[in-house]
């Protein structure tokens, strides 16, 4: 068994029995578990007060608008009544569900018209009741409910160039998914990386460096410690997953069934353009976008752990863990940050120069891969550079590391790291 | 057999090791000596191959040491550390593992030391918990696991009481006895002394002295001579000879450091004929007072520069 192997077994067990790794593994979960429901606590619950409102009015009007008004989900109407009490106050809507607002519709010179007693005028705008136009079409004209749908009906087809989403929606839902991996990536990198520096910095300040490095060769020593960081995160990352698995069914795989109903009943109107939405099937992610995502975590973790091992290694003392820290945090989070403009304009030109860029590529290109249709030679070239730039960290990581791991006293000037790096 | 030869090292304009050059035959346990600062950490390093020396060879067996070479060696650190939270069997099985032992042999190889060591009550504990005696003994377990061929101990009695450092000096001789070759440095004069058959006192990163205990004394240029009892007489032998005045002593007795070619002999008998003699002692210069000369010579050499 090679010294690698050995390394990645022992320190990869050692992390995985350890009472952090049980304790963040089910943080994460747990924290997983409560970003996903938030959404869905916020439409059921959090939401629902605001968007409570009293209906009241003569029939059929009263019927017309709430069939209007509830198509789109803009309101709940919690009560129907003909009139509403005079004068209005605050303690009606209270004790109707607390309701945010009572509508009285009448009808006058031919129009719609809405009495709207809210509980904050702020909420209620003119934009909110936009769905009752053909309502004011069909008063106005004296056409029936299916002609003036049919009026103000627009036909469109959609012929996507790029034929990479076939619709607005499997877009918007590739962005979204995008969104959560680069999420994903930015934190399992971050993870990853101070494992591997506190790992290093355990074996430097617990004196155990000089022994391992006069055993074994410090480039298998890190890499060994690297992998096995990574290896960790992926199974952490895998546990998360599946932990978020099970309470997904209840809402992201909903809401895209949903929108997958929402799309099928779109394609009504869609025409042609309904042909494409069904070729799509339901949103699920792309098998590609994961591909890519395993590459450049993979990329991405390697460039940034080696760092952090050597920036742990020129340390005596866990107290100065930050003091190296921070030069080498920056460019993560600087490139988590270009990431969510590329996430805007994935083939502007900042985001294309950006994907190519050391350090900021892993981030940039794979929320790329993810969103738009990125030109072949793009991603090979993004990973031959990003291939070439893990070996020059391993060799730099390396060379810093086997001086770094014998220097004990006050931190190393940069002189002394330049010469480390040219022995 | 371990030849250092000529063996140069510098870090920046700082040179910390220059020209040393050693040997120790299989199976021996040279003892390498001086001060804090010396290069006596430096020079096992390099023995290691930690750092490359900057000029002159090490070779293990006529061969260069290599990372194959280097399997077959021990180390126990000046500066010692463990996996605090890892268990102490696993720990000592993982550093066998390093050294190449399969898994299986590592780990009933740790058994046994930890029995020798009597330690095996805390073989599943973290190792974090143990006294730093006991860290100690593990730490040793550790270093020897893969029954090295040559084992570097860089101060290995260092913080032990004396019952632990007598454990120590057990371990040095049983391994001595399975044919491990050692190198070692130890303030302990005590201990060295009848741990070694060879010794190398480095001052300022050089050589001070060299050889096996016998040739060091041999090249040591004087002797104390004691004699009981202290009478005018017989110190006017010694005056008479060019010898001058004894050395103080609180015991009654006359103590004289004599050139080591002084012919005792002569004296002894012109003691005897000046009067009752009780005691006529020449001491052979002890370990310390050699590595105390050798280095006093560095010092006077620095202070004439």
């Amino acid at each position: 068994m090679n010294e690698i192997a050995i390394v990645f077994s022992v320190e990869f067990m050692r992390k995985v029995r350890s009472r952090i790794f049980l304790l963040a593994t089910l943080a994460g979960v747990f924290s997983i578990g409560v970003m996903v429901m938030i959404p869905t606590f916020i439409t059921h619950v959090a939401k629902s007060s605001a968007d409570y409102i009293i209906l009241a009015g003569p029939e059929p009007l009263r019927a017309r608008v709430a069939t209007l008004l509830q198509r789109h989900h803009d309101f709940h109407i919690v009560y129907q009544t003909d009139q509403l009490p005079q004068p209005m106050s605050l303690s009606y809507l209270e004790e109707h569900q607390k309701a945010a607002a009572a509508v009285l519709v009448s009808e006058r010179n031919k129009r719609l018209h809405l009495d709207v007693y809210p509980r904050d005028a702020a909420v209620f705008d003119e934009v909110q009741f936009r769905n009752l136009i053909p309502l004011n079409v069909e008063l106005a004209t004296g056409a029936t409910a299916a002609q003036t749908e049919n009026v103000t009906r627009i036909d469109r087809s959609l012929h996507p160039l790029e034929k990479r989403f076939a619709d607005a929606h499997s877009a918007t839902f590739a962005r979204g998914i995008a969104f959560g991996l680069v999420f994903v990536l930015y934190f399992a990198i971050i993870i990853a990386s101070q494992s591997v520096m506190s790992a290093v910095a355990e074996e430097k300040t617990s004196r155990i460096a000089e022994i391992l490095v006069a055993t074994i060769s410090p480039i298998n020593l890190l890499t060994g410690k690297t992998l096995a960081a990574a290896g960790l995160a992926i199974l952490q990352i895998a546990i998360w997953v599946a932990g978020a698995a099970l309470v997904l069914p209840h809402s992201i795989f909903t809401a895209g069934a949903e929108a997958t109903g929402g799309a099928a009943s779109a394609s009504d109107s869609l025409g042609s353009g309904a042909s494409a939405a069904a070729a799509t099937g339901p949103n699920l992610i792309d098998p590609g976008v994961l591909v890519a995502f395993a590459l450049f975590f993979v990329f991405g973790y390697l460039q940034y752990a080696t760092l952090y091992a050597a920036a742990a290694s020129l340390i005596s003392r866990t107290e100065d863990l930050g003091m190296v820290t921070t030069p080498v945090i920056l460019p993560v989070v600087g490139a988590f940050f270009i990431a969510q403009y590329a996430l805007v304009e994935p083939d502007a030109p900042f985001a294309v120069i950006a994907s190519f860029v050391p350090f900021i590529s892993p981030f940039v290109m794979f929320t790329r891969i993810a969103i738009s249709v990125v030109p072949v030679w793009q991603i090979v070239l993004a990973i031959l550079l990003n291939a070439f730039l893990v070996a020059a960290c391993f060799y730099v990581a390396g060379k810093i590391y086997r001086i770094g791991m014998l220097l004990y006293g006050k931190l190393p000037t940069p002189k002394q790291v330049w010469n480390a790096l040219r022995a | 057999m371990l030849v250092v030869d000529r063996v140069q090292r510098s870090f920046g304009p700082v040179v910390a090791v220059r020209n040393v050059s050693f040997q120790c035959d299989r199976g021996g346990v040279l003892g390498l000596l001086g001060p804090n600062g010396a290069g006596k950490t430096t020079t096992m390093r390099m023995i290691l191959g930690i750092y490359p020396p900057d000029s002159g060879s090490i070779t293990w067996n006529g061969k260069p040491i290599d990372r194959i070479v280097r399997k077959r060696f021990g180390y126990l650190p000046e500066e010692r550390g463990l996996y605090a939270k890892m268990k102490v069997r696993d720990q000592i099985a993982y550093f066998g593992r390093l050294h190449g032992m399969p898994e299986f042999d590592a780990l009933k190889r740790a058994d046994v030391w930890l029995e020798r060591l009597d330690i095996v009550q805390y073989a599943k504990r973290p190792c974090g918990e143990l006294s730093k005696g006991n860290q100690q003994k593990v730490q040793l377990a550790c270093a020897v696991l893969h029954e090295p061929e040559l084992l570097v101990l860089d101060e290995p009695f260092s913080g032990l009481d004396p019952v632990n450092a007598q454990i120590m000096l057990d371990c040095i001789n049983l391994l001595r006895a399975e044919g491990t070759t050692f190198v070692l440095s130890s303030h302990q004069m005590w201990q060295i002394e009848y741990a070694c058959d060879g010794f190398c006192i480095i001052g300022q990163g050089e050589v001070r002295a060299a050889g096996t205990l016998a040739e060091l004394r041999l090249a040591f240029p004087s002797r104390t001579v004691r004699i009981a009892p202290d009478l005018p007489e017989i110190r006017a032998v010694f005056r008479e000879r060019g010898h001058g005045e004894p050395l103080n002593d609180a015991d009654g007795t006359l103590r004289y450091d004599l050139p080591a070619a002084t012919d005792f002999g002569a004296l002894l008998r012109a003691a005897v004929n000046a009067g009752p003699l009780e005691s006529f002692d020449r001491e052979e210069p002890s370990l310390n007072q050699i590595y105390v000369r050798a280095l006093d010579g560095t010092a006077q050499q620095e202070r004439a520069a």
